[in-house]
């Protein structure tokens, strides 16, 4: 299954030396396992994004271990500093080791 | 066999059919099985014997009091903590303490991050207290707490 998700960096104009936001957003279910179907009363799987990874020009700053108490659809801002123009990486994977990457280039304004 | 005993016995049977509903399914993977996970549990995990000192005086935690919706809180966490090489936080982890599986997200955390800042939204299944602990790279365990007033619960 494909993964959908968007990365983007929330300041502007921000120059080498700032601290600034990085957003993710992930579409994606986040199955407890304890839901059951109404109809047939089977409980729905536990189906949940379980890491994230980003890596700023190859150096891994930042890793997010979720569980199922995280919302459908999982919204993440964190901060990372600026140290020249490159690019921003991050890295998906779900509970059935489905995997996808998004890219946003980080391009600091002088 | 004597009627009784049996009787007995296969009551007792029936009852640890009713109270373990996970023996008798076995159409799902070990992966996709629903695991509770206990507050104390994932705090004496993450605590690892250690005291968690109070942290209120650093962790500014912006959460409503009364979120509309308890399947989307929104929790913004901010440290105000040094993030140099040698003295910084490595790890932010959010808690509930009320729902079934309380883990919500657990942050690894580097000096390139500049500063100790994380949002997310977290499921909350009922009136219960969102708990931050927050590690740093010398081994520190910072925790503080709110509680959160869930009117319509989020988490199944």
């Amino acid at each position: 299954m494909e993964l959908r998700g968007v990365v983007k960096i929330l300041d502007q104009n921000y120059k080498v030396g700032d601290v600034v936001k990085a957003k993710i957003i992930i579409i994606h279910k986040m199955d407890t396992g304890f839901t059951k179907d109404k109809e047939s009363g089977k409980p729905f799987p536990r189906f949940y994004m379980k890491e994230i990874t980003a890596l700023y020009n190859g150096q891994k700053i930042a890793h997010f271990d979720l569980d199922v108490a995280t919302s459908q659809n999982p919204v993440i801002q964190f901060p990372f500093k600026v140290t020249g123009p490159g690019e921003l990486v991050v890295d998906f994977v779900n509970s059935e080791d489905d995997k996808a990457q998004k890219k946003v280039a980080v391009t600091p304004a002088g | 066999m004597e009627r009784r005993s049996f009787i007995k016995g296969t009551f007792a049977l029936a009852t640890i059919g009713l109270l373990n509903p996970v023996l008798f399914r076995h159409d799902l993977s070990a992966a996709e099985e629903a695991v509770e996970m206990p507050y104390k549990d994932l705090l004496d995990e993450y605590l690892g014997g250690k005291k968690a000192e109070s942290g209120s005086a650093i962790i500014k935690l912006n959460v409503p009091d009364a979120p509309e919706n308890g399947a989307v809180v929104p929790v913004e966490v901010t440290i105000d903590h040094p993030m140099t090489s040698d003295n910084y936080i490595s790890n932010i982890t959010v808690l509930t303490t009320k729902n079934k599986v309380n883990k919500a997200i657990s942050f690894d955390l580097t000096p390139a991050n500049g500063m100790a800042y994380l949002y997310v939204n977290v499921k909350m299944g009922q009136t219960q207290d969102l708990v931050v602990l927050a590690k740093t790279n010398k081994g520190k365990i910072f925790q503080a707490s709110k509680s959160v007033r869930v009117a319509l619960g989020g988490c199944g």
